[in-house]
């Protein structure tokens, strides 16, 4: 089952698995109920990160990646999931990819960037599950916010690095 | 005294009594015939001079042996007269030398005069004085004159042999880098050098008589290595042999050993043995292959990680482009980012390559043993050609209806043979058809072989580079290059592949004409069926006859009233984990937000559960310190370690520290099955020893 518009930012196969957990393909109750909570999962984390960030804590933060990682991986979101993966390693003091050591104020600058981004990922994966789940509200009301809220749809998606 | 007068010059006469010698009863004459005869008849030349040196008598050896000599005319002769022949007698100032030292010494004397003439061969003498003396007064001298260049000769050759031997002996002897010695036919030492004692320790004393198969380890002797060893030099007249030998200390050393069966005379009288020190060669060898094979590692890292870095921003642009595509671009623009779109999917074709195949160099490459469909692959590589294929070609498939529903095997390494076979029939053929075959040819109570083929009636493979199409970066066509895009990887990576599934890769033409055949085989090991006692098991056995059980009917019988402890703070993983292992059939599962919650659980009720799933990086307790202290209570329940941080290697370190298999996130269903299966098997099978 493909989801219009995931593109990559979704793993076909994980996500998936997923729904078909579900016992009623018409109202997928269990897969959406997964999927909203970790909207509320990732919500909070984001803002934890943000007065973590704040308070410059690198351990905790790298923390708050892993856990963000871990369900966003069950779930298939890769790009999330990749972001996270780089707010774990920033946050150990080490680069992208966890091989190469990195000063604290690299890790600082690099950690703002990783959750920048992964906010902006999130964000246009709600954009696309919501839509699958036939759900039109505003993603407005987060708590968190984002530099380019009102950029348009393409031009919000930054493959690469600034 | 009586004298026979037989000195004396007037004596001559008595010659002249030979031819009668009517034997006298009288003393005297007896006498003094005897004592003519004996001067004159004696067989070594011999001469008798007065104290004058004049010759008084002379033997008739002498006169045959100096040649043209009359007697007459010898007698009388002064010696420096006699002796001035150098051909035929020894030099006048040898025989000079020998009755003057005879004279001064009053002793008998004997010398040996070897003559070096210029032309000829040299000649030995051998010259004997007595001086005889009456009254203290020089008499006579008796002189006897032999050719001794025959015995000379023989003394000159032993000397020379013996001084040979002699240095041979001395240098053995003195070896320090060889451990040079003999043994007797049975093995025992019989001679030892310096070297011998600084290798093994032992004095000759000490090892003189004793087996040599005290040089050999414990293991060697219980094979009989030494005798061995012998026999085998008898047979072929040498043996070799590399391998630990024993100092007397005990302390080992890596010995080259020649053993070499020595005969004297045809019969064998020992074995020379040889033995060298190569430990700090071995040493060395070592090293360098351990540096051979760390920076061939390296390389292939670096390859490797090259690669990942590459494939990162690949991705970004290719994700971009078609972005760009959808927005308004006029048809040059339209044109050109085409152009990048293909280039860049062939570069990402050329870098996964690259990754795959500096992995399968390093061999880091692993083949994953999860449950494979391998019908399910080939419909769905055919789906996704059958797509894009050109409308002059024709794609068919057929499958043999006895391919097992479920093996062993890694999907999608399966996968990317076939679909590499298939990018290549496709690319190489622009009208005709292309099949997919896939036949069961063998089959055994553990394993199926699978053999799959892609025919094409594309351009076809030249015979001559047939044998080079699966080296790497091989092309067979460089103009083909250009038509064609690849990177030569492809199909060398294939190769790999299939031989690490246990099969063969190969190519033949088409015989139905034009285009090729490219095939492999695998061997996939069946499925452990789950063996449930008592008469589920015989009635599902008989209900599902003919249909294959699914790993995850499997799975469901086995799960019916185990109970679960699923250790994971994250909530929203926990409630797919829960709805996961629900639809595998696991009905009771408990939850643990942390480490310390589950060491609790478990400590509570031992024994309750009959796997545990734990995630690794948890709040308070991790799982790997979790599991420590599970496992130091002597709880023995298998615990399935899940994690994100899916490293090849760690595996093997999370079951290193205590657990029993271990499943990355996101978690497969099917793969969770397999493991879950397999420890609930594992658990089933210690069950009733462990409980009273």
């Amino acid at each position: 089952m493909k989801i219009p518009g995931a593109a990559d930012r979704i793993d076909d196969a994980t996500f998936e698995q997923i729904l078909e957990m579900d016992d009623d393909e018409e109202e997928r109750d269990f897969s959406k109920s997964i999927v909203y909570d970790f909207f509320t999962q990732a919500e909070s984390t984001f803002g934890k990160m943000d007065s973590n960030l704040q308070a410059k804590d690198l351990k905790t933060l790298s923390e708050l990646g892993h856990f963000l990682k871990g369900s966003s991986a069950t779930l298939g979101l890769t790009k999330v999931k990749d972001e996270c993966e780089k707010i774990q390693h920033y946050g150990q003091k080490k680069d992208a990819t966890g091989t190469k050591d990195l000063s604290s104020d690299d890790a600082l600058s690099s950690l703002q960037t990783a959750i920048d981004q992964a906010k902006k990922e999130f964000k246009d994966v709600e954009k696309v599950l919501k839509r699958f789940y036939h759900d039109d509200s505003s993603p407005t009301r987060h708590q968190f916010c984002t530099p380019n809220q009102e950029i348009p749809h393409h031009d919000s998606i930054h493959l690469l690095p600034h | 005294m009586a004298d026979p007068g037989l000195l004396r010059p007037h004596d001559q006469p008595v010659v002249v009594h030979l031819p009668q010698p009517q034997p006298r009863l009288d003393d005297a004459d007896d006498c003094n015939g005897l004592a003519l005869d004996l001067i004159r008849l004696t067989p070594v030349p011999t001469l008798v001079l007065d104290s004058s040196l004049s010759v008084r008598q002379v033997s008739d050896s002498f006169l045959d042996f100096s040649g043209s000599r009359v007697r007459e005319r010898t007698i009388g002769l002064h010696v420096d007269r006699l002796f001035d022949q150098p051909n035929t007698l020894p030099s006048l100032a040898a025989a000079q030398r020998a009755l003057r030292l005879a004279q001064d010494t009053r002793r008998p004397y004997e010398l040996e005069d070897v003559i070096h003439p210029l032309q000829g061969r040299w000649k030995a003498w051998s010259i004997r004085v007595v001086p005889i003396f009456r009254h203290a007064k020089l008499r006579c001298l008796h002189m006897e004159v032999t050719d001794s260049t025959e015995q000379h000769r023989r003394q000159l050759e032993l000397e020379e042999r013996l001084s040979t031997s002699e240095t041979f002996r001395m240098f053995v002897e003195a070896v320090k880098d060889y451990a040079i010695f003999m043994l007797d036919p049975d093995g025992n030492v019989a001679t030892w050098n310096t070297g011998a004692q600084l290798f093994k320790g032992y004095t000759r004393e000490e090892i003189l008589g004793k087996h040599f198969s005290n040089f050999y380890g414990q293991e060697d002797r219980d094979d009989n290595k030494p005798g061995k060893e012998l026999a085998d030099a008898l047979r072929d007249g040498h043996v070799e042999d590399e391998g630990w030998r024993y100092r007397k200390d005990g302390s080992r050393f890596w010995a080259n050993v020649v053993i070499t069966p020595v005969y004297r005379d045809g019969a064998l009288i020992g074995f020379g043995k040889v033995t060298r020190d190569l430990t700090e060669r071995r040493k060395a060898e070592e090293q360098l292959v351990a540096a051979y094979e760390e920076s061939s590692k390296l390389k292939s890292e670096f390859l490797a990680n090259m690669s990942h870095e590459i494939r990162t921003p690949m991705h970004g642009m290719l994700s971009a482009l078609p972005l760009l595509l959808d927005t308004q671009l006029n048809p040059q623009q339209l044109e050109l980012t085409k152009v990048i779109e293909e280039s860049g999917e062939v570069l990402l074709q050329v870098i996964n390559d690259i990754l795959d195949y500096s992995k399968l160099a390093s061999g880091s490459f692993s083949i994953s043993t999860d449950i494979i469909n391998v019908a399910d692959i080939i419909q769905s590589v055919f789906r996704s050609f059958e797509k894009c294929s050109k409308p002059e070609t024709v794609l068919e498939y057929h499958l043999d209806h006895r391919l097992p529903a479920a093996a062993e095997g890694d999907s999608l390494r399966y996968r990317q043979i076939v679909q590499n076979f298939m990018s290549n029939a496709v690319k190489f053929t622009e009208t005709g058809y292309i099949r997919i075959d896939a036949t069961l040819v063998e089959e055994d109570d553990d394993s199926y072989e699978i053999l799959t083929q892609v025919t094409d009636a594309g351009i076809g493979v030249p015979a001559s580079v047939t044998k080079a199409l699966f080296t790497p970066f091989t092309q067979f066509d460089n103009s083909a290059t250009k038509r064609y895009k690849g990177t030569g990887l492809g199909l060398s990576i294939c190769k790999s592949l299939a031989e690490l599934m246990g099969g063969h890769i190969g190519h033949r033409p088409n015989p139905g004409g034009r285009g090729s055949i490219f095939w492999f085989t695998a061997k996939l090991k069946k499925v452990k069926q789950l063996t449930i006692v008592g008469p589920v098991q015989e009635k599902l056995g008989a209900i599902t006859i003919d249909t294959p059980i699914s790993p995850f009917e499997d799975i469901r019988l086995a799960a019916t009233g185990k109970r679960i402890l699923l250790a994971e703070d994250n909530q929203i993983n926990q409630k797919v984990m829960v709805k996961t292992l629900e639809s595998l059939g696991f009905d009771k599962v408990d939850l643990a937000n942390d480490g310390k919650e589950a060491v609790a659980m478990v400590l509570r009720e031992v024994s309750a559960y009959n796997i545990i799933l734990m995630d690794i990086n948890m709040p308070v307790l991790d799982g790997v310190s979790a599991t420590r202290e599970i496992r130091f209570a002597g709880i023995t329940t298998p615990i399935i370690a899940m994690t994100a941080n899916a490293l090849k290697g760690q595996a093997e370190s999370y079951i290193a520290k205590g657990m029993t298999d271990y499943v990355s996130k996101p978690v497969d269903r099917k793969r969770l099955a397999a493991i879950l299966l397999n420890c609930l098997e594992q658990d089933s099978a210690l069950r009733p020893l462990l409980t009273r």
